[in-house]
Protein backbone atom coordinates (compact mmCIF):
# COMPACT_ATOMS: atom_id res chain seq x y z
CA UNK A 1 0.00 0.00 0.00
CA UNK A 2 1.60 3.29 -1.26
CA UNK A 3 -0.85 5.60 0.36
CA UNK A 4 -1.12 6.44 3.74
CA UNK A 5 -3.80 7.22 6.38
CA UNK A 6 -2.40 10.60 6.51
CA UNK A 7 -2.60 11.25 2.88
CA UNK A 8 -5.86 9.80 2.93
CA UNK A 9 -7.23 12.20 6.08
CA UNK A 10 -5.47 15.37 4.21
CA UNK A 11 -7.16 14.54 0.96
CA UNK A 12 -10.87 14.17 2.85
CA UNK A 13 -9.84 17.05 4.65
CA UNK A 14 -9.35 19.22 1.37
CA UNK A 15 -12.40 17.98 -0.37
CA UNK A 16 -14.52 18.81 3.13
CA UNK A 17 -12.49 22.75 2.64
CA UNK A 18 -13.98 22.78 -1.52
CA UNK A 19 -17.73 21.73 0.00
CA UNK A 20 -17.56 24.50 2.91
CA UNK A 21 -20.15 26.34 0.99
CA UNK A 22 -22.63 23.41 1.55
CA UNK A 23 -24.91 22.67 5.08
CA UNK A 24 -22.60 20.91 7.39
CA UNK A 25 -25.13 18.16 7.72
CA UNK A 26 -25.31 17.14 3.63
CA UNK A 27 -21.84 17.49 4.01
CA UNK A 28 -21.23 15.47 6.81
CA UNK A 29 -23.80 12.79 5.08
CA UNK A 30 -21.57 13.32 1.41
CA UNK A 31 -17.84 12.60 3.05
CA UNK A 32 -18.92 9.89 5.87
CA UNK A 33 -17.99 6.87 3.71
CA UNK A 34 -15.35 8.91 2.01
CA UNK A 35 -12.26 7.85 4.09
CA UNK A 36 -13.06 3.86 3.62
CA UNK A 37 -14.17 4.52 0.17
CA UNK A 38 -10.53 6.08 -0.17
CA UNK A 39 -8.76 3.59 1.47
CA UNK A 40 -10.22 0.89 -0.96
CA UNK A 41 -9.11 2.88 -4.16
CA UNK A 42 -5.88 2.83 -2.47
CA UNK A 43 -5.61 -0.15 -1.80
CA UNK A 44 -5.80 -1.34 -5.58
CA UNK A 45 -3.32 0.34 -7.78
CA UNK A 46 -0.44 2.60 -7.46
CA UNK A 47 0.44 6.07 -7.11
CA UNK A 48 -0.72 9.34 -4.71
CA UNK A 49 -4.46 10.09 -4.39
CA UNK A 50 -3.49 13.36 -6.04
CA UNK A 51 -2.18 11.53 -8.81
CA UNK A 52 -4.85 9.28 -9.63
CA UNK A 53 -7.84 10.96 -8.43
CA UNK A 54 -6.80 14.36 -9.11
CA UNK A 55 -6.65 17.54 -7.38
CA UNK A 56 -9.24 17.48 -4.34
CA UNK A 57 -10.86 20.41 -5.32
CA UNK A 58 -11.94 18.82 -8.92
CA UNK A 59 -12.39 15.77 -6.87
CA UNK A 60 -15.27 17.86 -4.42
CA UNK A 61 -16.36 19.41 -7.95
CA UNK A 62 -17.41 16.13 -9.39
CA UNK A 63 -18.58 14.54 -6.08
CA UNK A 64 -21.39 17.80 -6.07
CA UNK A 65 -22.42 17.04 -9.42
CA UNK A 66 -22.80 12.99 -9.29
CA UNK A 67 -24.61 13.76 -5.74
CA UNK A 68 -26.81 16.09 -6.77
CA UNK A 69 -26.55 18.34 -4.18
CA UNK A 70 -26.68 22.11 -4.89
CA UNK A 71 -25.25 25.37 -3.20
CA UNK A 72 -28.09 25.86 -1.23
CA UNK A 73 -29.92 28.72 -2.17
CA UNK A 74 -29.27 31.23 0.68
CA UNK A 75 -26.36 33.54 -0.27
CA UNK A 76 -23.09 32.06 1.83
CA UNK A 77 -22.75 34.57 4.98
CA UNK A 78 -20.09 37.41 5.49
CA UNK A 79 -17.51 35.32 7.10
CA UNK A 80 -18.00 32.64 4.14
CA UNK A 81 -17.96 35.31 1.67
CA UNK A 82 -14.81 37.08 2.79
CA UNK A 83 -13.06 33.83 3.42
CA UNK A 84 -13.55 32.88 -0.65
CA UNK A 85 -12.38 36.21 -1.70
CA UNK A 86 -9.12 35.94 0.73
CA UNK A 87 -8.51 32.29 -0.90
CA UNK A 88 -9.22 33.75 -4.52
CA UNK A 89 -6.63 36.77 -3.64
CA UNK A 90 -4.48 34.55 -2.83
CA UNK A 91 -4.64 31.94 -5.37
CA UNK A 92 -4.17 34.50 -7.58
CA UNK A 93 -1.17 35.98 -6.13
CA UNK A 94 0.53 32.17 -5.64
CA UNK A 95 -0.56 32.06 -9.80
CA UNK A 96 1.23 35.62 -10.15
CA UNK A 97 4.02 34.53 -8.49
CA UNK A 98 5.19 31.18 -10.39
CA UNK A 99 3.75 33.27 -13.49
CA UNK A 100 6.20 36.32 -13.30
CA UNK A 101 9.51 34.75 -11.68
CA UNK A 102 10.45 32.72 -14.90
CA UNK A 103 10.18 35.93 -16.41
CA UNK A 104 13.13 37.04 -14.28
CA UNK A 105 14.77 34.14 -14.05
CA UNK A 106 13.52 32.65 -10.56
CA UNK A 107 11.33 29.58 -9.78
CA UNK A 108 8.99 32.24 -8.48
CA UNK A 109 8.91 36.26 -7.83
CA UNK A 110 8.71 36.12 -4.18
CA UNK A 111 12.23 34.09 -4.86
CA UNK A 112 13.56 37.16 -6.38
CA UNK A 113 11.83 39.80 -3.98
CA UNK A 114 12.92 37.59 -0.71
CA UNK A 115 16.77 38.77 -2.20
CA UNK A 116 15.40 42.44 -2.44
CA UNK A 117 15.00 42.61 1.43
CA UNK A 118 18.23 44.03 2.58
CA UNK A 119 18.12 46.54 0.11
CA UNK A 120 14.89 47.42 1.44
CA UNK A 121 16.03 47.60 4.91
CA UNK A 122 18.73 50.42 4.12
CA UNK A 123 15.97 52.17 2.13
CA UNK A 124 14.03 51.87 5.26
CA UNK A 125 16.61 53.26 7.58
CA UNK A 126 16.92 56.21 4.86
CA UNK A 127 13.72 57.00 4.90
CA UNK A 128 13.13 56.78 8.78
CA UNK A 129 16.54 59.33 8.52
CA UNK A 130 14.36 61.54 5.94
CA UNK A 131 11.56 61.80 8.18
CA UNK A 132 13.15 62.65 11.63
CA UNK A 133 15.06 65.46 9.98
CA UNK A 134 11.57 67.06 8.47
CA UNK A 135 10.14 66.46 11.31
CA UNK A 136 12.53 68.25 13.62
CA UNK A 137 13.66 70.71 11.69
CA UNK A 138 10.23 71.42 9.23
CA UNK A 139 12.82 71.60 6.59
CA UNK A 140 11.85 70.39 3.13
CA UNK A 141 12.82 67.10 1.98
CA UNK A 142 16.18 67.05 0.04
CA UNK A 143 18.79 64.53 -0.43
CA UNK A 144 20.41 63.95 2.85
CA UNK A 145 18.49 64.22 5.56
CA UNK A 146 20.51 67.18 6.74
CA UNK A 147 19.85 67.47 10.64
CA UNK A 148 20.71 71.33 11.97
CA UNK A 149 22.28 71.65 8.18
CA UNK A 150 25.48 69.48 8.98
CA UNK A 151 25.98 67.00 6.20
CA UNK A 152 28.32 65.32 9.36
CA UNK A 153 24.97 64.67 11.19
CA UNK A 154 23.38 63.67 8.43
CA UNK A 155 25.82 61.06 7.61
CA UNK A 156 26.04 59.88 11.35
CA UNK A 157 22.14 59.75 11.21
CA UNK A 158 21.83 57.53 8.28
CA UNK A 159 24.24 55.47 9.98
CA UNK A 160 22.51 55.00 13.07
CA UNK A 161 19.11 54.45 11.51
CA UNK A 162 20.06 52.15 8.65
CA UNK A 163 21.84 49.97 10.88
CA UNK A 164 18.58 50.09 12.68
CA UNK A 165 16.17 49.18 9.95
CA UNK A 166 19.12 46.05 9.20
CA UNK A 167 18.59 44.94 13.08
CA UNK A 168 15.33 45.05 12.53
CA UNK A 169 14.78 43.29 9.70
CA UNK A 170 16.91 40.17 10.45
CA UNK A 171 14.77 39.95 13.23
CA UNK A 172 11.03 40.43 12.38
CA UNK A 173 10.57 36.72 11.08
CA UNK A 174 10.44 36.05 15.16
CA UNK A 175 8.53 38.66 16.14
CA UNK A 176 5.07 38.09 17.09
CA UNK A 177 2.36 39.14 15.26
CA UNK A 178 0.94 42.64 16.92
CA UNK A 179 4.77 43.87 16.76
CA UNK A 180 4.67 42.45 12.84
CA UNK A 181 1.30 44.51 12.13
CA UNK A 182 2.76 47.85 13.73
CA UNK A 183 5.88 47.17 11.78
CA UNK A 184 4.26 47.05 8.68
CA UNK A 185 2.10 49.82 8.62
CA UNK A 186 5.61 51.99 10.07
CA UNK A 187 7.35 50.73 6.61
CA UNK A 188 3.74 51.51 4.85
CA UNK A 189 3.32 54.79 6.07
CA UNK A 190 7.45 55.82 5.74
CA UNK A 191 6.60 54.47 1.61
CA UNK A 192 3.90 57.22 1.90
CA UNK A 193 5.81 59.75 3.26
CA UNK A 194 8.92 58.65 0.60
CA UNK A 195 6.80 59.11 -2.18
CA UNK A 196 5.07 62.10 -1.56
CA UNK A 197 9.00 63.20 -0.41
CA UNK A 198 10.43 62.43 -3.78
CA UNK A 199 7.68 63.95 -5.82
CA UNK A 200 8.20 67.13 -4.23
CA UNK A 201 12.15 66.58 -4.76
CA UNK A 202 12.09 65.93 -8.41
CA UNK A 203 9.23 69.03 -8.87
CA UNK A 204 12.08 70.77 -7.28
CA UNK A 205 14.72 69.07 -9.94
CA UNK A 206 12.44 70.23 -12.56
CA UNK A 207 11.97 66.71 -13.81
CA UNK A 208 8.72 67.13 -13.90
CA UNK A 209 8.13 66.63 -17.42
CA UNK A 210 9.00 70.74 -17.42
CA UNK A 211 12.40 70.72 -17.99
CA UNK A 212 12.74 74.79 -17.65
CA UNK A 213 10.63 76.93 -15.33
CA UNK A 214 7.46 78.35 -16.92
CA UNK A 215 8.22 82.06 -17.18
CA UNK A 216 11.13 81.27 -18.93
CA UNK A 217 9.13 80.16 -21.38
CA UNK A 218 8.29 81.72 -24.97
CA UNK A 219 6.87 80.36 -27.60
CA UNK A 220 7.23 83.92 -29.45
CA UNK A 221 9.68 86.72 -28.77
CA UNK A 222 7.17 89.50 -29.07
CA UNK A 223 5.09 87.94 -26.35
CA UNK A 224 5.69 90.89 -24.35
CA UNK A 225 5.17 93.36 -27.19
CA UNK A 226 1.58 95.53 -26.52
CA UNK A 227 2.19 97.65 -29.11
CA UNK A 228 4.40 98.87 -32.58
CA UNK A 229 5.81 102.25 -33.17
CA UNK A 230 7.41 102.82 -36.16
CA UNK A 231 9.29 105.91 -36.98
CA UNK A 232 10.80 107.18 -40.27
CA UNK A 233 14.30 107.93 -41.05
CA UNK A 234 13.49 111.39 -39.08
CA UNK A 235 12.38 110.00 -35.88
CA UNK A 236 8.50 111.20 -36.44
CA UNK A 237 5.95 108.70 -35.15
CA UNK A 238 4.06 107.30 -37.78
CA UNK A 239 0.36 106.33 -37.70
CA UNK A 240 -2.12 104.06 -39.19
CA UNK A 241 0.66 101.75 -39.79
CA UNK A 242 -0.39 98.43 -40.85
CA UNK A 243 2.91 95.83 -40.94
CA UNK A 244 2.80 91.95 -43.54
CA UNK A 245 5.40 90.13 -43.88
CA UNK A 246 6.60 89.05 -46.68
CA UNK A 247 3.72 86.52 -47.96
CA UNK A 248 1.40 89.33 -47.25
CA UNK A 249 -0.02 88.13 -44.11
CA UNK A 250 -0.39 90.85 -41.80
CA UNK A 251 1.66 90.80 -38.40
CA UNK A 252 -0.03 91.00 -35.72
CA UNK A 253 1.67 92.03 -32.49
CA UNK A 254 0.06 93.71 -29.37
CA UNK A 255 -3.12 94.34 -27.78
CA UNK A 256 -5.88 97.50 -28.11
CA UNK A 257 -4.38 98.31 -24.69
CA UNK A 258 -5.54 101.69 -23.82
CA UNK A 259 -8.91 103.32 -23.58
CA UNK A 260 -8.06 105.15 -26.84
CA UNK A 261 -7.61 102.08 -29.14
CA UNK A 262 -10.72 100.02 -27.28
CA UNK A 263 -13.00 102.83 -28.54
CA UNK A 264 -11.58 102.80 -32.32
CA UNK A 265 -11.40 98.89 -32.15
CA UNK A 266 -15.44 99.14 -31.38
CA UNK A 267 -16.39 101.58 -33.39
CA UNK A 268 -14.56 100.13 -36.72
CA UNK A 269 -17.07 99.19 -39.68
CA UNK A 270 -15.89 95.77 -39.50
CA UNK A 271 -16.16 94.91 -35.64
CA UNK A 272 -14.02 92.51 -34.13
CA UNK A 273 -11.38 92.05 -36.97
CA UNK A 274 -8.55 92.70 -35.40
CA UNK A 275 -6.45 92.93 -38.72
CA UNK A 276 -7.77 96.03 -39.83
CA UNK A 277 -6.70 98.26 -36.96
CA UNK A 278 -3.35 100.51 -37.54
CA UNK A 279 -0.21 101.04 -35.36
CA UNK A 280 0.33 102.18 -33.55
CA UNK A 281 -2.69 101.72 -31.46
CA UNK A 282 -2.03 104.06 -28.82
CA UNK A 283 0.23 106.50 -29.82
CA UNK A 284 0.06 108.30 -26.76
CA UNK A 285 2.19 105.25 -25.56
CA UNK A 286 4.77 106.16 -27.48
CA UNK A 287 8.29 105.82 -26.05
CA UNK A 288 9.65 108.60 -27.88
CA UNK A 289 8.89 112.35 -28.48
CA UNK A 290 10.50 114.35 -31.14
CA UNK A 291 8.39 117.37 -31.80
CA UNK A 292 4.76 117.23 -33.12
CA UNK A 293 3.87 114.00 -34.60
CA UNK A 294 4.12 114.55 -38.26
CA UNK A 295 1.80 113.00 -40.43
CA UNK A 296 3.32 110.42 -42.96
CA UNK A 297 4.42 111.64 -46.01
CA UNK A 298 1.57 110.80 -48.63
CA UNK A 299 2.75 108.48 -51.08
CA UNK A 300 3.51 104.61 -51.22
CA UNK A 301 4.97 103.00 -48.34
CA UNK A 302 5.48 99.69 -48.42
CA UNK A 303 6.64 98.73 -44.65
CA UNK A 304 7.61 94.57 -46.10
CA UNK A 305 7.86 93.80 -49.61
CA UNK A 306 6.73 90.51 -50.10
CA UNK A 307 8.57 88.72 -52.13
CA UNK A 308 5.42 86.60 -53.46
CA UNK A 309 4.32 88.59 -56.12
CA UNK A 310 1.01 86.93 -56.67
CA UNK A 311 0.38 88.11 -52.72
CA UNK A 312 1.49 91.54 -53.40
CA UNK A 313 -1.47 94.07 -51.85
CA UNK A 314 -2.02 96.04 -55.42
CA UNK A 315 -3.21 99.15 -52.79
CA UNK A 316 -2.50 102.68 -54.27
CA UNK A 317 -5.87 104.14 -53.26
CA UNK A 318 -5.64 104.61 -49.72
CA UNK A 319 -9.13 103.94 -47.98
CA UNK A 320 -10.22 106.38 -44.93
CA UNK A 321 -8.72 105.31 -42.02
CA UNK A 322 -10.26 104.74 -38.44
CA UNK A 323 -8.19 107.48 -37.19
CA UNK A 324 -9.00 109.63 -39.99
CA UNK A 325 -5.87 111.89 -39.54
CA UNK A 326 -3.43 110.20 -41.13
CA UNK A 327 -3.28 109.24 -44.55
CA UNK A 328 -2.46 105.64 -45.02
CA UNK A 329 -1.11 103.45 -47.77
CA UNK A 330 -3.39 100.37 -46.98
CA UNK A 331 -3.80 97.59 -49.42
CA UNK A 332 -7.31 98.21 -50.82
CA UNK A 333 -9.88 95.36 -49.74
CA UNK A 334 -7.56 94.78 -46.82
CA UNK A 335 -5.42 91.99 -46.00
CA UNK A 336 -7.00 89.84 -48.78
CA UNK A 337 -3.73 88.81 -50.28
CA UNK A 338 -3.65 84.49 -51.29
CA UNK A 339 -0.34 83.61 -50.56
CA UNK A 340 0.59 81.03 -52.09
CA UNK A 341 3.35 79.15 -49.50
CA UNK A 342 6.70 78.53 -51.33
CA UNK A 343 6.95 75.52 -49.42
CA UNK B 1 -3.85 20.63 -33.29
CA UNK B 2 -6.10 18.99 -31.17
CA UNK B 3 -3.90 15.54 -30.20
CA UNK B 4 -6.05 12.59 -29.44
CA UNK B 5 -5.83 12.15 -25.62
CA UNK B 6 -4.79 9.12 -24.08
CA UNK B 7 -5.86 8.05 -20.42
CA UNK B 8 -3.06 6.23 -18.71
CA UNK B 9 -4.82 3.50 -16.94
CA UNK B 10 -3.61 4.27 -13.40
CA UNK B 11 -5.04 7.52 -13.50
CA UNK B 12 -8.87 7.22 -12.10
CA UNK B 13 -9.67 10.81 -13.67
CA UNK B 14 -12.84 10.60 -15.89
CA UNK B 15 -11.40 10.62 -19.30
CA UNK B 16 -12.47 14.47 -20.12
CA UNK B 17 -10.96 15.81 -16.96
CA UNK B 18 -7.52 14.09 -17.52
CA UNK B 19 -8.03 15.61 -20.74
CA UNK B 20 -8.89 18.91 -19.96
CA UNK B 21 -6.12 19.43 -17.32
CA UNK B 22 -3.29 18.24 -19.90
CA UNK B 23 -4.90 19.57 -23.20
CA UNK B 24 -7.94 22.04 -22.82
CA UNK B 25 -9.59 20.22 -24.71
CA UNK B 26 -12.99 18.34 -23.49
CA UNK B 27 -15.00 15.64 -24.36
CA UNK B 28 -17.86 17.65 -22.50
CA UNK B 29 -20.31 15.44 -25.10
CA UNK B 30 -20.10 11.82 -23.50
CA UNK B 31 -19.54 13.93 -19.96
CA UNK B 32 -23.18 15.15 -20.02
CA UNK B 33 -24.98 12.12 -21.44
CA UNK B 34 -23.26 10.47 -18.65
CA UNK B 35 -24.82 12.57 -16.09
CA UNK B 36 -28.31 11.68 -17.04
CA UNK B 37 -27.22 7.51 -17.04
CA UNK B 38 -25.50 7.26 -14.16
CA UNK B 39 -27.48 6.29 -11.60
CA UNK B 40 -28.81 3.00 -14.08
CA UNK B 41 -25.55 2.53 -15.30
CA UNK B 42 -24.67 1.91 -11.38
CA UNK B 43 -27.80 0.35 -11.05
CA UNK B 44 -27.55 -1.70 -13.61
CA UNK B 45 -24.08 -3.39 -12.56
CA UNK B 46 -25.32 -4.28 -9.04
CA UNK B 47 -28.01 -6.14 -10.09
CA UNK B 48 -26.22 -9.39 -10.51
CA UNK B 49 -23.65 -8.86 -7.99
CA UNK B 50 -22.89 -6.85 -4.90
CA UNK B 51 -19.58 -4.21 -5.36
CA UNK B 52 -17.80 -2.24 -3.46
CA UNK B 53 -17.11 1.53 -4.44
CA UNK B 54 -13.71 0.69 -6.27
CA UNK B 55 -15.08 -2.71 -7.95
CA UNK B 56 -18.10 -0.68 -9.16
CA UNK B 57 -16.14 1.88 -11.18
CA UNK B 58 -13.69 -1.22 -12.41
CA UNK B 59 -17.35 -2.70 -13.87
CA UNK B 60 -18.47 0.33 -15.45
CA UNK B 61 -15.10 1.12 -17.01
CA UNK B 62 -14.67 -2.68 -18.26
CA UNK B 63 -18.39 -2.42 -19.54
CA UNK B 64 -16.94 0.66 -21.36
CA UNK B 65 -17.89 3.79 -19.46
CA UNK B 66 -14.28 4.51 -19.66
CA UNK B 67 -15.47 8.48 -19.18
CA UNK B 68 -15.94 8.21 -15.48
CA UNK B 69 -14.47 9.16 -12.90
CA UNK B 70 -14.42 8.16 -9.10
CA UNK B 71 -15.69 10.93 -7.67
CA UNK B 72 -18.52 10.34 -9.51
CA UNK B 73 -19.30 6.74 -8.94
CA UNK B 74 -18.74 7.81 -5.18
CA UNK B 75 -21.28 10.13 -5.21
CA UNK B 76 -23.78 8.53 -7.07
CA UNK B 77 -23.73 5.45 -4.47
CA UNK B 78 -24.32 7.93 -1.53
CA UNK B 79 -27.43 9.06 -3.72
CA UNK B 80 -28.69 5.70 -4.34
CA UNK B 81 -28.39 4.77 -0.64
CA UNK B 82 -29.90 8.01 0.70
CA UNK B 83 -32.79 7.62 -1.74
CA UNK B 84 -33.17 3.80 0.02
CA UNK B 85 -32.61 1.71 -3.21
CA UNK B 86 -29.37 0.40 -1.95
CA UNK B 87 -28.81 -1.46 0.85
CA UNK B 88 -24.86 -1.99 2.56
CA UNK B 89 -23.03 -4.23 4.36
CA UNK B 90 -18.70 -4.17 5.47
CA UNK B 91 -16.66 -7.39 4.55
CA UNK B 92 -13.47 -7.32 6.84
CA UNK B 93 -10.54 -7.87 4.59
CA UNK B 94 -6.84 -9.68 5.95
CA UNK B 95 -4.91 -8.07 3.76
CA UNK B 96 -6.46 -4.81 3.23
CA UNK B 97 -8.99 -2.26 4.75
CA UNK B 98 -12.78 -3.04 5.24
CA UNK B 99 -14.97 -2.66 2.13
CA UNK B 100 -17.95 -1.10 2.50
CA UNK B 101 -20.57 -3.57 -0.54
CA UNK B 102 -23.22 -2.06 -1.80
CA UNK B 103 -26.40 -4.30 -2.77
CA UNK B 104 -30.01 -3.51 -4.76
CA UNK B 105 -32.50 -3.59 -2.20
CA UNK B 106 -36.21 -4.34 -3.79
CA UNK B 107 -36.90 -0.63 -4.17
CA UNK B 108 -33.29 -0.15 -6.12
CA UNK B 109 -34.56 -2.90 -8.21
CA UNK B 110 -37.89 -1.83 -8.87
CA UNK B 111 -36.11 1.76 -9.96
CA UNK B 112 -33.90 -0.55 -12.27
CA UNK B 113 -36.61 -1.83 -14.08
CA UNK B 114 -38.44 1.22 -14.68
CA UNK B 115 -35.60 3.05 -15.66
CA UNK B 116 -34.05 0.62 -17.78
CA UNK B 117 -37.04 0.98 -19.94
CA UNK B 118 -37.39 4.59 -19.47
CA UNK B 119 -33.98 4.53 -21.20
CA UNK B 120 -34.58 1.74 -24.04
CA UNK B 121 -37.19 3.90 -25.54
CA UNK B 122 -35.47 6.80 -25.21
CA UNK B 123 -32.75 5.02 -27.15
CA UNK B 124 -34.93 3.78 -29.55
CA UNK B 125 -36.37 7.35 -30.29
CA UNK B 126 -33.08 8.13 -30.54
CA UNK B 127 -32.04 5.48 -32.65
CA UNK B 128 -34.69 6.25 -35.16
CA UNK B 129 -34.17 9.17 -35.60
CA UNK B 130 -30.54 9.12 -36.30
CA UNK B 131 -31.15 6.62 -39.06
CA UNK B 132 -34.15 8.59 -40.27
CA UNK B 133 -31.74 11.40 -40.81
CA UNK B 134 -29.09 9.38 -42.23
CA UNK B 135 -26.83 10.41 -39.62
CA UNK B 136 -26.67 6.72 -38.53
CA UNK B 137 -22.94 5.58 -37.93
Amino acid sequence: MTVTEQEIARYVGQVREALADLPPAVRDELLEDLPEHLAEVAAEGEGSLHERLGPPEAYAMELRNAAGVTVPAATPNLDQRIGAAVRKGRERVHAADTRLGPVLGYPRLSDFLRLLRPAWWILRGYLAAMLITVLLTGTSFGLLPRLGGSSLAALLLLAVTITGSIWLGRRTDRMGRRPRLVLNLGAALLVLFGLAGFAELDSRAGGGGNPIPYEQVYTDQYGGVQDVYVYDGQGRLLEGVRLFDQNGQPIRLGSAWCAEAQQRYETMPDYGDLSRMTYPYCPEGAPFRFGPTTPPATGPVTPAVPTDPSATPDGTAPPATPSGAAATVTPSGGPTPSPTPTD
Amino acid sequence: MPSPCRTPSATLLPRWRYCALNSSITDVDTTQLLKGVLDLAVLAVLKDEDGYGYDIMRRLRSAGLDEIGDASVYGTLRRLFQAGLLTTYVVPSESGPHRKYYALNPAGRDQLLRSGKIWRSFATTMDTLLDDKGMAA
